[in-house]
């Protein structure tokens, strides 16, 4: 009882907050095991301490898991787009151009003069960098 | 491409591996905005926020470093600076305490029965954990929920949170036994049985540490 003496069971309950605390180091770790091995009403109290303390980490997992809207989704995912346009090079290249000319002139002598022009541009994205291996 | 740029991961990289390696975690920071802010607008805005930041940041991050831990570091600054600015509220107190100090503050028997305390909180909805989290005070809300939904350890929770590993501990104990008092306090609202609290020590002590933490 000289054990029980030196830490009252108040002492025992208050050390409880520490020894649910994996790997924490608790003061005077070895008299309070004496005082567990000895004292049902304290070894009681841990294991419901223990059992409570799990049982709110379970309640509040399963409670805390919402799902972002979708439009969050979107809106993250655009904007960092957005900021990574930086990151992109647009260069335009004309692959080809065609010029068709035509002059037609009538039985009064006018002369009627058509052009047309084809021409076709692409645009093209490089990601910075692989573009540095293109050149 | 010379030596360098392989060496330096070009910006455009850079930008595939955040979409990669840290889009999958929008989930998770909402839900985390959600207890931070409350209201599922300011959560959005947060998490938005976060996302930007973090993205315009990233370089400092380092690979193969906890990308959650980081993420989450970028939220909770972001929220103490952006969200929290205008309610100058008083900062509560969690300064290093000594380790007596700081089991004194600890959660004990509850005034329900044990049965009643362990049936209570396998059935209390869901409403009312949330609830129940948003009435803690801030500082005591963020670390508990880093520690028991996030799981993040005192020294991963004092860098998110920018505070020393002490003041985290006392912040999650004393949050802890006040979450329960509030979760304790709904059951009995709900009709679980009040039963005369058997150790009347612990049933003091609680009430001694009731004062400091209102």
């Amino acid at each position: 009882m000289s054990q029980n003496e030196a830490l009252p069971c108040n002492q025992i309950l208050n050390s409880f907050v520490l020894l649910l605390e994996e790997g924490r180091e608790v003061p005077m770790l070895h008299s309070i095991e004496i005082h567990l091995s000895e004292c049902p009403n304290c070894t009681a109290e841990l294991a419901h301490e223990k059992k409570v303390h799990s049982l709110i980490q379970d309640v509040l997992r399963r409670t805390c898991c919402e799902v972002a809207p979708e439009e969050l989704h979107d809106s993250i995912y655009q904007q960092i787009h957005a900021q990574m346009s930086g990151a992109f090079t647009t260069g335009v290249t004309t692959e080809f151009s065609m010029t068709e000319i035509s002059i037609e002139i009538d039985e009064f002598g006018n002369v009627e003069h058509r052009e047309i022009t084809i021409e076709h541009t692409e645009e093209i994205r490089f990601l910075n960098g692989s573009q540095d291996e293109n050149e | 491409m010379t030596s360098t740029d392989l060496v330096k991961e070009s910006s455009a990289d850079r930008a595939i591996r955040f979409e990669r390696d840290a889009l999958v975690f929008t989930n998770q920071l909402y839900a985390a905005a959600l207890r931070y802010t409350k209201n599922p607008h300011d959560a959005k805005d947060l998490v938005q926020d976060t996302y930007l930041k973090a993205f315009a940041s990233f370089h400092q991050f380092e690979p193969g470093t906890n990308l959650k831990a980081w993420l989450y570091r970028v939220l909770t600054t972001t929220f103490i600076n952006t969200y929290r600015k205008d309610q100058r509220r008083p900062q509560i107190s969690g300064g290093e305490i000594e380790d007596w100090q700081l089991a004194d503050a600890a959660s004990h028997s509850s005034n329900l029965g044990k049965s009643a305390e362990v049936e209570a909180l396998e059935n209390l909805p869901d409403s009312d954990i949330k609830r129940a989290l948003h009435e803690i005070p801030e500082e005591f809300r963020i670390a508990v929920y880093l520690a028991d939904v996030e799981g993040f350890s005192y020294k991963e929770i004092a860098e998110i949170v920018g505070v020393p590993a002490g003041t985290v501990m006392s912040r999650l104990h004393r949050g802890r036994k006040q979450l329960r008092e509030r979760l304790t306090e709904y059951a009995k609202d709900l009709g679980y049985s009040v039963k005369t609290p058997q150790g009347s020590k612990a049933a003091k002590a609680t009430d001694a540490t009731k004062e400091e933490d209102s």
